[in-house]
Formats: structure tokens, C-alpha cells, sequence
């Protein structure tokens, strides 16, 4: 009889899944809101490998791209009874025409998943077509995170400034607000939906091409592949995601404030990839999760020694397991035959 | 009019600061072609040596600046030799690793000093007025200083034998072994050279900008894109990026606000690196 091989990255996925489709039979009520939130981080983990992981543009600011879907939901979700309050309080009274225009939820989703995609289109067109290397790309974005978290900080009546959006009404389908049970599998859907998409992008030629940018750009320009078109795709195909990730936290999270979406988040997404292991989509879900959820439990407790903690990891990942650890723990499976 | 001469004079004094932090950069990353992320947590730790030595201590403030050289110096040199040796010709894992660096020193500080902003004295006080416009003497001796510090640094890695060496380094390293340099030992000097700069920019800053553990990253971007602009090797190229960037944003702040100033001096800066991105003075490579 012939058994299925499954690689061990895909069976640590489906164990993720699992656990994460089974968690809410606990019963653990503020876990179970906790781990919704944090599912909405994997899609976000993902945008960031199929970029980082796959094509090797390692994005310093990609917390932006997230953080425009994530403003632009949370901006929809406090105008649905009019002029939100925080604008008011700045002396805003009629409503301004861009924010009717995504006053409708499905409105502000599709405008949250196209608006980070298209300037990761122009940011990819303007840069990828120039001899702009790796190094150049990272402090681009880096310093993109800057003036990003800048201009929500400054724009207190149409961003809520350095407080955010807050008292965000949670997930809603139809009218019908979802319970706790229903939206989390609402995330979970969508969660799984990404992951399918991801991994059948980056089987695909499309994919093989993106690893071969990440190990040899010259070779596969000679092969004919235009690079910067593809460097630039993916760009944007990892900034919808993004977005689609900041819709769905606004109100899974019930708020958005620059610290949500600025430098410290982009680098948090990136410790959890250099953790977790780059380029298998099961490194960045696995690290994510991990880093949240043991943040999570030591933070409380020790606070600023779990970052110190977190510092230190890093710096022994790169020398010690520079793939990560499900890289490190894929290596060993192969090697044990 | 005075207005517009007021700015020019406060674009020239911020110029002054990116200039410094930026040649610590153009030290490390253009001569030794390392991309250090923890930049900005030197810069951090040279404005932290400045406020122990001035506030804690209670001494001079021309004593901090030499302090803060050295603290900043002896931490470059620490982590070049447990770190970036290790990773030499591997620049993704160099930049992760000194990210994690940075976060480390980040959390140190804070856990010793707190998060809260520390307060340094200004060490000159009084100003004396142009017509209408009013410059403290403190603006000045950062021009003045800066100036000095350029200068050192050209004539230190021109003219003396240990700049000599690493130049030839830098150029051709298995040659310049071949002749008896100790290359390790310059790798670790020159690191830590750059370092010290760095630390200087901190205390320089210290009296007039916030000291916090996390005030690091604006000046890491701000350092690098200067030196980028410039062209990572040349010293004055270095100067003219820091005058184009701090007197772009100062005037452009006076103009209209410093948000919408600093958006547009990011993005003319992005375009300069799209459209010339060996930077506007590079040297020809040979």
C-alpha cells in the first residue's frame, strides 16, 4: 500500500490548523479573541514571506501597507453613524467626500486591499526598474514606516492621531453583528483562503521564479524574465494581503493606533519570520504564532526583558539557524532520512 | 526675510548633526561596506554617556564628548569583533543581526534609565541677535565643531599611517595582508572609529533633542540616506546630502509644516537613489 508523503512543513501546517480550528471548542473565552487576533497576524506573516522569503526583499516598513487597509476600515467602520467623533472634536461637521466614499463596508475593504497594493505597484515600478539593490529597498521601506507613522500622528482630524481609532464595532455580516464563535472562524476562512492562495502562487512557475530572483537575479534575467516585473508583482500582490490583513484587524482588534502599524510593528512581522524560518510560509505562520503567544504569557511578567530576550534571540538565529526553526527542523527530518 | 534667514541658520545646525551621524555611517558602511542597523543605538549611547557625564556626574560638557567617543567606540568594537566579523560578505544576515543589536541595546538602556526622555543642560547658554534673528551660542560651536570633526576625519584617514592602512584595506585586502597589515585589527578600528563618530552625534544632539533609548531610528534613516545621497564614499558628497537634507527640511517646514516637509524630503531623496544611485558624488571604481 502507498502512503502519502506529506514534507514535514506541510504536516506541521496542518497541525496549526487543527489547533487553531479546534481552540474555541476550550471555552477559553479571552483566548480564543486573543488567538483571532493573532490569526489575522498570519495572513499578514504571509504577505510578508512570499516578499522576504520567496523573492529576498527584505521590507522593513511592510506594517504600512497593512496599516493603510487597517485606517481605511477602522475610518469606514466610526463613520457608519456620520461624522465620527473624533473628528468632530477637530471641528470636522460635514462629512469629507473621500470618507463616503468608503462608508460602505464592502466599499472599504475593496479600497483597503487595492489602495496598499497599488502603492506597493508604484513603489515597486519606481524602484525595481533602476539599479536600486537589496540594502536600498530595506531602508526605503524603513523609512517609509517613519513618515507613514509621522503623518498618522499629525493628521489628528482624519487619523485620531497619536490615540487612534478606537470603539470600532467588531465583524458584521450583512447587518447582523457575528458572535465571538462566528467571527473567528469568519478569520479562519479567511486565514485558510490565504494560506491555499499563497502556497498554490508560490508552487506555481511564478513562485520558482521568485526563488530564482532570491538566489540569482542575473541568471534568471538571462534566462529572459523580465525582474523587475516580477519583483514588482509580488510587491503588490504582498501588499493586498497586508491590506487584507489591516481590514480585518480593525475590527477584530476593536481599534488602530500608530503604534499598530509603524516601524515597531514592521519589525515585530520581521523577527517573527527570522524566527520561524523564511521561504516555507510554515515558518512565518509558526513564529508568529509562537513569538504572540509566548509575548503574550512573559510580557505581564518581565516586560521589557522579554524584548531584551527577543533581541538576543535574533542576533543567536542568525549565527546558529540562519534558516530558522522550521528551516533547522526540515534540515533534520532530510538528514535522518 | 529674517524669517527665511532664521530657517537657513537653524537647516544648517540640524545639517551639522546628520553630518556627523552620517560620517560615522559613511566610515562603516562606505569604507568597510558593512549596512549596521544599530547605528542609530551608538548615536543612542553617545547621547546617554553625555547625560551621565553632565547630569549624574555633574562635569563639563567638553568632557562628554570625549566620553561619549569613547563608550560608543568601545561598543563598535565589541560588536564588530563578537558580531560583524562573523558575517562578513553576508549582508542580509549582518542587517538582521545588528537589528537584533539594536534591540538589545534599546531594552538595555531602557531597563537601566527608563523610557522617559532624559533632560541634558545646554552647555552654552546665551544667544546674540543678527538684526532680528536670534543664534545661540550653542548652534554655532555645533557648526564650528562639526566642522572640526569633518576635517579630522579627512586628514586622519589621508594623511596618517593608520588611515593609510585602511584605505589599502579597503581597496585590496588580500594585498594589503600580503604586506604585513593586520587586517582584523583595522576591521575592528576602523569599526570602531565609525562608532565613535556616531557616539559624538549623540552628545552633540543630547542638549537640543530628546535622549530616549528608542530616539535611535530617525537618525539611522536620516544617516543613511544622507550618506546614500552623497555617495557612500565621499566624504564631501556626505556634506553636501547632510546640507540638502537638514536645510530642505528646515525650509520646507518653515514653509508649510515639518510633516509634509519631511514627507517630501523622503521623497526626493527616494528619487535621487532611483535616478542616481551610486549617489550624486561618487568616486569612479575602479
Amino acid at each position: 500500500m502507498k502512503r502519502l508523503k506529506l514534507p514535514m512543513t506541510r504536516k506541521l501546517d496542518l497541525a496549526l490548523f487543527l489547533v487553531l480550528g479546534l481552540f474555541p471548542l476550550s471555552g477559553l473565552l479571552f483566548y480564543t479573541q486573543l488567538i483571532e487576533k493573532y490569526m489575522v497576524f498570519l495572513i499578514f506573516a504571509w504577505s510578508l514571506d512570499i516578499l522576504w522569503g520567496y523573492a529576498g526583499l527584505m521590507d522593513l516598513g511592510h506594517a504600512v501597507l497593512f496599516g493603510m487597509g487597517g485606517y481605511v476600515m477602522a475610518l469606514s467602520l466610526s463613520a457608519q453613524n456620520g461624522v465620527p467623533e473624533f473628528m468632530e472634536r477637530c471641528g470636522i461637521t460635514q462629512m469629507p467626500l473621500w470618507l463616503q466614499a468608503i462608508t460602505s463596508p464592502w466599499a472599504a475593504v475593496l479600497v483597503g486591499i487595492l489602495l496598499p497594493a497599488l502603492l506597493a505597484w508604484l513603489l515597486g515600478r519606481f524602484l525595481f526598474t533602476s539599479q536600486v539593490g537589496g540594502v536600498f529597498f530595506s531602508v526605503i521601506t524603513l523609512s517609509l514606516a517613519q513618515v507613514f507613522t509621522l503623518f498618522l500622528n499629525s493628521r489628528q482630524d482624519y487619523t485620531g492621531g497619536f490615540n487612534g481609532i478606537g470603539d470600532l464595532p467588531g465583524l458584521a455580516l450583512f447587518g447582523e453583528p457575528l458572535t465571538l464563535t462566528q467571527s473567528y472562524y469568519f478569520v479562519f476562512a479567511a486565514v485558510l483562503l490565504v494560506y491555499l492562495f499563497c502556497r498554490a502562487l508560490m508552487n506555481s512557475r511564478f513562485g520558482l521564479i521568485l526563488r530564482g530572483i532570491r538566489e540569482n537575479e542575473t541568471r534568471i534575467e538571462f534566462l529572459g524574465c523580465d525582474r523587475s516585473a516580477f519583483k514588482t508583482a509580488v510587491f503588490a500582490v504582498s501588499g493586498a494581503l497586508a491590506g487584507l490583513a489591516g481590514v480585518l484587524y480593525a475590527p477584530v482588534n476593536g481599534m488602530i493606533a500608530p503604534n499598530d502599524v509603524g516601524v515597531e510593528f514592521s519589525t515585530a512581522a520581521v523577527v517573527w519570520l527570522a524566527i520561524g524560518g523564511r521561504g516555507s510560509l510554515t515558518g512565518a505562520a509558526l513564529g508568529a504564532m509562537l513569538i504572540n503567544v509566548l509575548g503574550n504569557m512573559l510580557s505581564e511578567q518581565f516586560g521589557a526583558f522579554w524584548q531584551l530576550l527577543l533581541g538576543f534571540v535574533i542576533v543567536l538565529v542568525v549565527f546558529f539557524a540562519p534558516e530558522g526553526i522550521v528551516g533547522k527542523l526540515a534540515k533534520a527530518v532530510k538528514e535522518r532520512g | 526675510m529674517d524669517s527665511f534667514f532664521a530657517l537657513l541658520l537653524n537647516g544648517l545646525n540640524s545639517s551639522a548633526l546628520i553630518l556627523v551621524a552620517a560620517l560615522g555611517m559613511v566610515v562603516i558602511c562606505g569604507l568597510m561596506n558593512v549596512i549596521n542597523l544599530a547605528h542609530g543605538e551608538l548615536i543612542m549611547i553617545g547621547a546617554y554617556t553625555a547625560f551621565c557625564v553632565t547630569q549624574k556626574a555633574g562635569l563639563s560638557f567638553a568632557l562628554a564628548l570625549p566620553a561619549a567617543f569613547a563608550a560608543a567606540a568601545a561598543a563598535g568594537a565589541v560588536l564588530e569583533i563578537l558580531v560583524i566579523r562573523r558575517l562578513t560578505g553576508k549582508p542580509a544576515e549582518t542587517m538582521l543581526a545588528t537589528f537584533g543589536i539594536s534591540v538589545v541595546l534599546q531594552q538595555t538602556v531602557n531597563l537601566i534609565f527608563g523610557a522617559q526622555s532624559q533632560y541634558v543642560a545646554i552647555p552654552l547658554e546665551g544667544n546674540f541677535s543678527l538684526g532680528h534673528v536670534v543664534v545661540p551660542f550653542y548652534n554655532i560651536f555645533t557648526i564650528l565643531f562639526v566642522a572640526a570633526v569633518l576635517a579630522g576625519t579627512v586628514v586622519f584617514l589621508k594623511k596618517t599611517r593608520f588611515g593609510r592602512r585602511v584605505r589599502a584595506v579597503t581597496q585590496n585586502r588580500s594585498m594589503a595582508e600580503c604586506l604585513g597589515v593586520n587586517s582584523a585589527r583595522v576591521d575592528t578600528l576602523t569599526f570602531a572609529f565609525g562608532s565613535g563618530l556616531a557616539g559624538l552625534a549623540g552628545a552633540l544632539a543630547a542638549p537640543v533633542k530628546s535622549v530616549s533609548p528608542f530616539m535611535g531610528g530617525p537618525y539611522l534613516v536620516y544617516s543613511f540616506l544622507t550618506s546614500v545621497v552623497g555617495g557612500v564614499a565621499s566624504f564631501f558628497g556626505t556634506t553636501v546630502g547632510s546640507l540638502l537634507v537638514g536645510e530642505s527640511s528646515a525650509l520646507l517646514g518653515g514653509l508649510s509644516n515639518d510633516v509634509i516637509a519631511n514627507i517630501l524630503v523622503f521623497l526626493i531623496i527616494i528619487a535621487i537613489i532611483r535616478f542616481k544611485p551610486e549617489g550624486l558624488f561618487a568616486k569612479e571604481r575602479r
